[in-house]
Formats: structure tokens, C-alpha cells, sequence
């Protein structure tokens, strides 16, 4: 039923296409994503993953990545105390004062199987596992990646769902109700929903430029379908630009949160949005991604 | 010496820039696919009124309005043509019988890391005694490539359409 594979080729920065590897093939790939700004303060946060992908067979990928994270920040909430951003929640940052941190912030493995394929079949389609582990942090992320490919191919657009669980070890908060789970030590349990659309066109050999939308969804714990469990939901869009010749590509792609914020659990002076910007700590204004990668 | 390091990916787009692999040149490819004929050069310019029936014919649009066509002595056509490849185009040559069918197909340049196996002769072999009409399609009547299903895709959709250019543009009575 299912075609089978071209390269594992990253056309866009954030959205998956249902490309894989072939069988037996190898790559290794470098991604670098800054995150910068927010409605007030100063932000800055550099995670950077190290992927090596192999191919199994020619409709399942496997995948390791180590990931790292440096975050610098400063009166970076709308109340104007410095918090750390979501990779560093488990440290106890000065409200008054720079975080400056360095972390491995986990290791991730990734298996990606397609059961469509976008050149033969009338939708591409492929599911993908990745769990994470790291210092005081645990993930699960499942996607469902779509594709449709038009004009020979070369204009292809990606549809992608995304579920993921995530657990954090936070110190307790000697501020927090004495019966809540926050006053004490805890896993801190948060499940995101992301939706991503995105389109691109190779416009000349080897290059191809395309727009990103990606819509990020939070709930606290682990039931998404409790909607008094929502937190945040945030937008971003983007331009992204691809360059592949037979061994190397190149993936640049820049998303600016759109100001369709929602922070589902505070209100008023407590609220993160900001004229519909969210500064939660998992988002900012601008996100600038880059990955290299070479096939051997 | 930290110059040097963000030099690299520039170094590598340069390095991929000259990559290119050419198995056979379009002299060589005359020579064997269609030995001892003598070949007239053909060259032709389509109409929008031949493309269209092409697209209608084949499913698919020409990527290049000029017809790189050669006549062979004993009746046979040769064409080099493009498809879109991954990444660049691949160049691949058919020749035509004198009865619309084809007698052979080389892909003459290939330029993607993985899914050279549309070069093997038995893959190609496929295409031989096609005629127009034939679906030419992965999965039907052309069978599918490992690693390569968008050139194997491409190629075949290519050949399909230069059928269809054949039975309009150059055999006799062509019907545009």
C-alpha cells in the first residue's frame, strides 16, 4: 500500500512531512532554535538538539537525539519577576535578579513509521513516537503527520497533530496552599495539543521557501479532554526556507507568536497575555530555527 | 581558526553545488541506445496548442517547451528530456520505434543521494514495447523502487508523456 522512502528531509522547521530515510541509510542532523522575547523584560533561550536517524526499513526511522538548553532571562513576566522558562521550571530562579543557565536538558528517542505515502498513495501519512528523559524531566510525544503533494511534487503541504505528555519535578513553593501538591516537592504533570499547517514550493532546483502556522495548546495534568484543565494556547506563524543538494540541506524557518493568546488559568493582573501575547513559560514573541544535516 | 567553522556550511553548499553525476552524456546515450543509425537533429518548439494536448493525453505538463528531439535513420526518434528529482532535475533519454513504441530508456544524468537504482537496466527495462495509452504507473504496470519512489514516479510519468508528445508531435499524421 505504502510507497517508500526519500530522504528524512526537514522542508520545514517545526512541521513533519512523512519522508523517511531509506533502509540502511544514515543521517545526522544539528538543530539550533532561539527563542527571544517577550512583552516585557529580557529573554533569551538557545535549545539545540544533536539527531542521529537511521533508516530500519524503508517505512520505519529510528532516531536519538541528545538535547541542550542555555536560557538567559530577566523581569521576564508581567508582573515584572524573573522566572526561568518551562525547560528550567525545576530551578529556583531570583525574582529579582538574571537566570542565567546551562543544561542537558534530555535525551529523546524517536521511532517514525509511514503507512501512506504522498507519492503514491492520495495522502502521505505517518505516526511517530518519541520519548525523552531528562534531569528531573520526563516526556511522551505522539504525532500524526499528513501530506499532499501537488505539481509534480513540488509544492507539498503538511498537516500535523501533536500530543504530549510531560512530567517535571518542581521544588516545592513555600508560598502555595500547605494542602496543594505545589508546597511540597511533586511531579508536575502538563499535557500539550499542537496543530500545525504549513505549506512549501520548490521554487528553483534544491530550493524551496514556505509559511508555517502552528497552534500550541496546554492543559495542567493529563487529560486534555477536561477543559477546566486548560491553561494556554498560543499561535505562531512563518516563513521558511530550504536548501538540499545530494547530501547537505539546510532548513531556516523564523515563527512571531500572533496576538491570539489565551491564559485559560489566570486572569486580570495575574494573566501571562499580554495584548494577546502569552508569557508563559513555555512561549515568547520570535522563535528562530535552524537544521543542517548530512546524509551518508 | 573560528573562521573557518562558520565557512562550513557554505563550503558544504558548495561541495553539493558540483555533485552532479553524469552517466552518460547525450552523444554516448545516441551511441547505445540506438547504434549504427545516423541521427538528424529535430529540435522543436511546441505550441500551447500542443502542449494542452499533451497534458491531456499524458496527465502531464511539458517542463520545457522546446522538444529535444532526433531522427534516426531507420525511423526511430530519440528525445532527451527532464523530470523533477528530489532535489534537481534528472536528465533521461527514450528512444521511439517508428510504431510508437519504445525500444529503450536511459536516465542520463542523477543528482540525489539515495534511489540511483532507476538507472539498473532491468528497472528500465520496464518501459520497452510501450506504447501511448499504457498507464505507466507505480504499482500497475512499472514497479515501484525502493528509496526512490519519486524518481521511479517521475520517470515513468516522464515516459508516459513523451508517448503522448510522440503521437502528437512527431509521427506521422500527428494529430496537433
Amino acid at each position: 500500500m505504502s510507497g517508500v522512502a526519500q530522504a528524512d528531509e526537514p522542508i520545514f522547521g517545526y512541521i513533519y512531512t512523512t519522508d523517511l530515510l531509506p533502509q540502511g541509510k544514515t543521517e545526522i542532523e544539528q538543530w539550533a532554535t532561539e527563542r527571544e522575547g517577550r512583552s516585557q523584560g529580557s529573554f533569551h533561550l538557545l535549545q539545540t538538539r544533536t539527531e542521529l536517524s537511521y533508516g530500519l526499513s524503508d517505512n520505519l526511522q529510528i532516531s536519538g537525539y541528545a538535547n541542550l538548553a542555555w536560557a538567559s532571562v530577566n523581569h521576564n513576566t508581567p508582573s515584572g519577576e524573573t522566572a526561568p522558562p518551562e525547560v528550567f521550571a525545576d530551578y529556583d530562579a531570583d525574582p529579582d535578579a538574571r537566570f542565567r543557565q546551562f543544561r542537558v536538558e534530555s535525551f529523546s528517542f524517536e521511532a517514525l513509521y509511514r503507512f501512506l505515502s504522498p507519492y503514491t498513495d492520495p495522502v502521505g501519512a505517518a505516526l511517530y513516537l518519541e520519548p525523552s528523559i531528562g534531569p528531573r524531566t520526563r516526556e511522551l510525544e505522539a504525532r500524526l503527520i499528513l501530506q499532499k503533494n501537488f505539481l509534480d511534487d513540488r509544492l507539498i503541504f503538511a498537516f500535523n497533530t501533536t500530543l504530549g505528555y510531560e512530567w517535571r519535578y518542581l521544588q516545592g513553593d513555600p508560598s502555595a496552599d500547605p494542602a496543594s501538591d505545589d508546597f511540597r516537592d511533586h511531579w508536575d504533570k502538563e499535557t500539550d495539543v499542537n496543530f500545525g499547517l504549513a505549506g512549501s514550493y520548490r521554487f528553483v532546483s534544491n530550493w524551496s521557501a514556505g509559511l508555517e502556522l502552528q497552534n500550541e495548546r496546554e492543559w495542567a495534568d493529563l487529560n486534555p479532554f477536561k477543559s477546566e484543565n486548560r491553561t494556554n494556547s498560543a499561535w505562531y506563524f512563518g516563513p521558511t526556507l530550504h536548501y538540499a543538494n545530494e547530501h547537505f540541506f539546510a532548513t531556516g524557518t523564523i515563527l512571531k507568536q500572533l496576538p491570539w493568546a489565551q491564559d485559560y488559568a489566570n486572569s486580570g493582573a495575574d494573566s501571562f497575555t499580554v495584548h494577546g501575547i502569552t508569557n508563559a513559560d513555555d512561549f515568547e514573541n520570535y522563535r528562530f530555527r535552524l537544521k543542517l544535516g548530512y546524509y551518508f | 581558526m573560528r573562521t573557518s567553522f562558520y565557512l562550513l556550511p557554505i563550503a558544504l553548499l558548495a561541495s553539493g553545488a558540483v555533485q552532479a553525476t553524469t552517466y552518460l552524456t547525450v552523444d554516448q546515450a545516441q551511441a547505445q541506445m540506438l547504434p549504427g543509425a545516423t541521427l538528424t537533429q529535430d529540435f522543436r518548439q511546441l505550441t500551447p496548442a500542443q502542449i494542452a494536448a499533451i497534458r491531456k493525453d499524458s496527465g502531464q505538463s511539458p517542463l520545457n517547451d522546446q522538444l529535444k528531439a532526433w531522427r534516426a535513420s531507420d525511423g526511430s526518434w530519440f528525445i532527451v528530456d527532464e523530470v523533477v528529482g528530489k532535489h534537481e532535475f534528472i536528465t533521461f533519454a527514450v528512444t521511439i520505434d517508428g510504431g510508437g513504441a519504445v525500444r529503450r530508456v536511459e536516465v542520463l544524468d542523477y543528482r540525489e543521494a539515495y534511489g540511483s537504482q532507476v538507472r539498473e537496466a532491468a528497472w528500465l527495462a520496464q518501459f520497452v514495447g510501450k506504447k501511448r495509452g499504457a498507464p505507466l504507473a507505480l504499482g500497475d504496470d512499472i514497479k515501484n523502487i525502493s528509496g526512490a519512489t519519486l524518481s521511479s514516479k517521475h520517470i515513468s510519468d516522464g515516459v508516459r508523456r513523451l508517448l503522448s508528445t510522440y503521437a502528437i508531435v512527431l509521427a506521422p499524421g500527428a494529430t496537433a
